[in-house]
């Protein structure tokens, strides 16, 4: 096996890894700003320098010579190499900045390069706390700059695009944009413009930079030069929470990170999985995270002289429960939704078939076959459509499906519509019926949720933990990123905490508590529909009622929430029968 | 407008001759910047755009090309582009003071085009003519060498009546150390 020598270790490598890539797989640090791992490599930033040497080696023997002291003879290259470019063969001598002062030197002095004309505006610019130029800086810049002269000033504040904000001081001509939108989303709209100590990144002239994933070039951009219209100056980084999950916008399902700043939802940044959605997320998605701070539906409610008024849990359930009993079954449709997870839609079919004895059950398809492109998003606007599929989310015997419904409401085969998390009014996919009672469990005041006869709070999927099982049959599970009313941040299991959380008190003048929502998740809600219509469940939590699934379906067999980890499982959706 | 900014079938010849040159469309990409600025005058929006769909590449990548290079005019400007050299030679030789009188004469500053839009005033860097400095470059072409306040106000004058000068050639200096050594052996 061929050998590199790092410093004081030996390593075996196999194939034609790069210096760079293989040190950051080795838990070996080295400092770059150029260099991303889903784009070329371009050695432009010079950050990542090390020496780079092969080992003499006697002709005869074949074995490394050695000089008077006994010690191995190196020849290096004549000058530092870019890690990030230069491919380990076999005998290779790597010097990085804990063996070689003149690799300290290299990157002290480079960085002081790199600073020259950076406007140094930590204090009021977004990427501070999460900016690889502060932290570089901060562990092997120089403690000052020599440079005490005017620097070269540059277009500030500029909208590069509709979402993306251009501070051309703050760049470091990296080109993580430019290489972005090359190869990866190839809409080729940025380049860089002017030379030496005046260019920066620019659309040509008259363009804007609207590629449906702009947004991502702020997420890797090294500095604080691309930022995005909609965060900017919003919060702090470190004033953050940030949780795994995924967005539900499409049917793909990306792994994202949910940032919230005293449970209030910031931003969603795109968390990198392999098996979805590599670094990227698409702008729409990452710009809906506004749906969970807006027009949320806070508590539940029963329909009294006409109106809506706020209710106790115990008197909305017990109404609703009511209600389904005082219906025959077979008059009663529940609508199930893509947007909730596995856990949900299991208890939600288990109400329906073994409690309430109705066959009709379903879920609406969303499409929009405008939406899709050829990278990332999909026309299948819910997040759980196969998940649907998988738990049998569809009609029993003699039940109709869901198109039929708004006739059989109108004709009087169905009185009763129990609507979990889906606005079947409000979303056009039904025209508004004069006839029938409606049970709706929502998460915000949607159309469908208005008309109510009793209105149950449900969580969004930031607020739950469950699985969602993407197009391609990945399941991921959420974890809860925002916490509902009567819950304690700092005491709900897997949620991000930032400092805020764990340490501000009501004293504190920082203190929020504003955006709790008082809602519960579908599973619940549909246990506690279960338990007053006299069917005692009793699931412990979400991972009690995964265990369930994983017994009862096929795919899911042996998967527990530990196996799902943080990145999903691929799933086998047509497992064959063992013979 | 669509008319106003499209090649002839010639020039798209001349294109296609240019491009077989070349392994790429953007290796390409150069001359045929160069001429567009010729036919056009200046690389506006609407010829970047030109230029970038008779070669298929992107506006974006032509635009970087085009002002990286000083040559190329991003800007609208004057009729005749005056590049005058401020670099060692010609500073030392005053084409600091130069720059000041023409700045002066034509009433306009260091990168502006006179309102009447028949002069552009901009420093350069080196023309590599320190011999005869200082020196000025007419419309990226013609070098006026030797230059003094009087000569300028002549060009000035030359040039508003249309007439650009003549072509000079300045032979190199005598070198007599060389002649020495070579006489000395």
């Amino acid at each position: 096996m061929p050998k590199v020598y790092i410093d004081d270790d030996v390593f075996e490598f196999e194939g034609r890894p790069k210096i760079l890539e293989f040190c950051l797989q080795h838990g070996i640090e080295l400092p770059y700003f150029c260099y991303h791992p889903a784009l070329s490599i371009p050695a432009n930033c010079r950050q990542c320098l090390v020496e780079v040497g092969q080992l003499v080696l006697n002709r005869e023997t074949g074995q490394p010579e050695l000089d008077a002291e006994g010690k191995v003879v190196v020849r290096f290259f004549p000058k530092l190499m870019p890690s990030c470019a230069t491919e380990i063969t076999d005998g290779m001598v790597v010097r990085t900045h804990r063996s070689s002062a003149l690799v300290r030197r290299a990157q002290r002095e480079n960085l002081e390069f790199i600073l020259l004309n950076h406007p140094l505006d930590c204090p009021i610019c977004d990427q501070a706390g999460e900016c690889p130029l502060q932290e570089l800086t901060y562990k092997f810049g120089p403690d000052s700059s020599r440079f005490e002269f005017v620097k070269v000033h540059k277009p500030k504040r500029i909208p590069l695009g509709p979402r993306v904000v251009l501070d051309a001081e703050r760049c470091i001509n990296c080109t993580r944009c430019v290489r972005f939108t090359e190869e990866i989303s190839r809409s080729r709209q940025l380049t860089i413009i002017q030379r030496g100590d005046k260019n920066y990144p620019f659309t040509a002239p008259g363009m804007s930079f609207d590629d449906p994933y702009s947004m991502n070039t702020i997420d890797i951009c090294p500095v604080g030069a691309l930022t995005s219209a909609d965060f900017r100056f919003r919060a702090r980084a470190w004033e953050m929470a940030s949780t795994p999950s995924i967005c539900t916008g499409c049917a793909r399902g990306c792994s994202i990170y949910i940032w919230t700043r005293h449970n209030r939802v910031e931003r969603f940044t795109p968390r990198h999985n392999p098996l979805v959605n590599d670094y990227w997320m698409c702008d729409e998605g990452r710009l809906s995270y506004r749906r969970l701070n807006e027009n949320r539906l806070d508590g539940p409610h029963v329909r009294e002289f006409e109106g809506l008024r706020a209710a106790s849990w115990e008197e909305s359930l017990r109404r609703a429960a009511h209600l389904l009993r005082s219906a025959p079954p077979e008059q009663i449709a529940v609508l199930a939704s893509a947007s909730l997870s596995l856990e949900d839609l299991y208890v939600i079919r288990r109400l329906a078939f073994e409690v309430l004895g109705t066959p009709h059950l379903d879920f609406l398809r969303h499409e929009d076959p405008s939406f899709e492109d050829a990278f990332l998003r999909l026309r299948d606007r819910t997040p759980n459509r196969t998940g649907c599929e998988l738990v049998g989310i569809s009609p029993g015997p003699d039940g109709l499906p869901v198109q039929q419904w708004p006739q059989a409401l109108r004709d009087g085969r169905l009185r009763l519509v129990l609507v979990f998390g889906d606005d079947p009014l409000g979303t056009g996919a039904w025209p508004v019926p004069e006839a029938g009672e409606w049970i709706v469990a929502s998460s915000h005041w949607t159309e469908t949720a208005s008309r109510a006869q009793v209105l149950l709070a449900l969580c969004t999927h930031a607020e739950a933990t469950g699985c969602f099982v993407n197009q391609q049959g990945v399941l991921q599970r959420v974890r809860p990123a925002k916490a509902s009313k009567g819950m304690d941040r700092t005491l709900v299991p897997e949620m991000g905490k930032s400092r805020l959380d764990h340490h501000a008190t009501p004293f504190d003048r920082w203190w929020g508590h504003e955006h709790y929502f008082d809602c519960r998740p579908g599973w619940e809600l549909a246990q506690g529909l279960m338990r007053e219509l006299g069917s005692p469940v009793d699931y412990t939590g979400p991972e009690a009622v995964f265990a369930e699934l994983a017994q009862a379906i096929p795919a899911l067999r042996g998967l527990s929430y530990a196996a799902i980890g943080l990145q999903g499982v691929r799933l086998d959706l047509h497992p064959q029968p063992v013979a | 407008m669509e008319p106003e900014y499209a090649f002839t079938a010639e020039e798209l010849a001349r294109i296609a001759e240019i491009r077989r040159r070349y392994p790429t469309a953007r290796a390409a990409l150069m001359p045929v910047l160069w001429m567009a600025q010729e036919k056009f005058g200046w690389l506006s929006r609407e010829v970047i755009e030109l230029v970038a769909q008779t070669l298929s590449l992107n506006p974006a990548e032509v635009y970087g090309v085009a002002t990286f290079y000083t040559m190329y005019h991003t800007q609208a400007c004057g009729r005749y582009v005056l590049d005058l050299c401020t670099c060692l030679s010609c500073q030392v030789l005053g084409a600091e003071d130069l720059l000041r009188h023409l700045e002066e004469r034509l009433g306009v500053r260091d990168g502006q085009t006179t309102p009447d839009g028949l002069f552009t005033v901009r420093h350069t860097e080196c023309l590599g003519a320190c011999g005869s400095g200082p020196v000025l470059m007419i419309n990226n072409r013609r070098y006026v060498h030797r230059l003094s306040q009087e000569r300028l106000d002549q060009l000035i004058e030359e040039l508003r009546q249309g007439r650009m000068p003549e072509f000079a050639s300045i032979p190199l200096p005598e070198r007599p150390w060389e002649q020495e050594a070579s006489s000395d052996s």
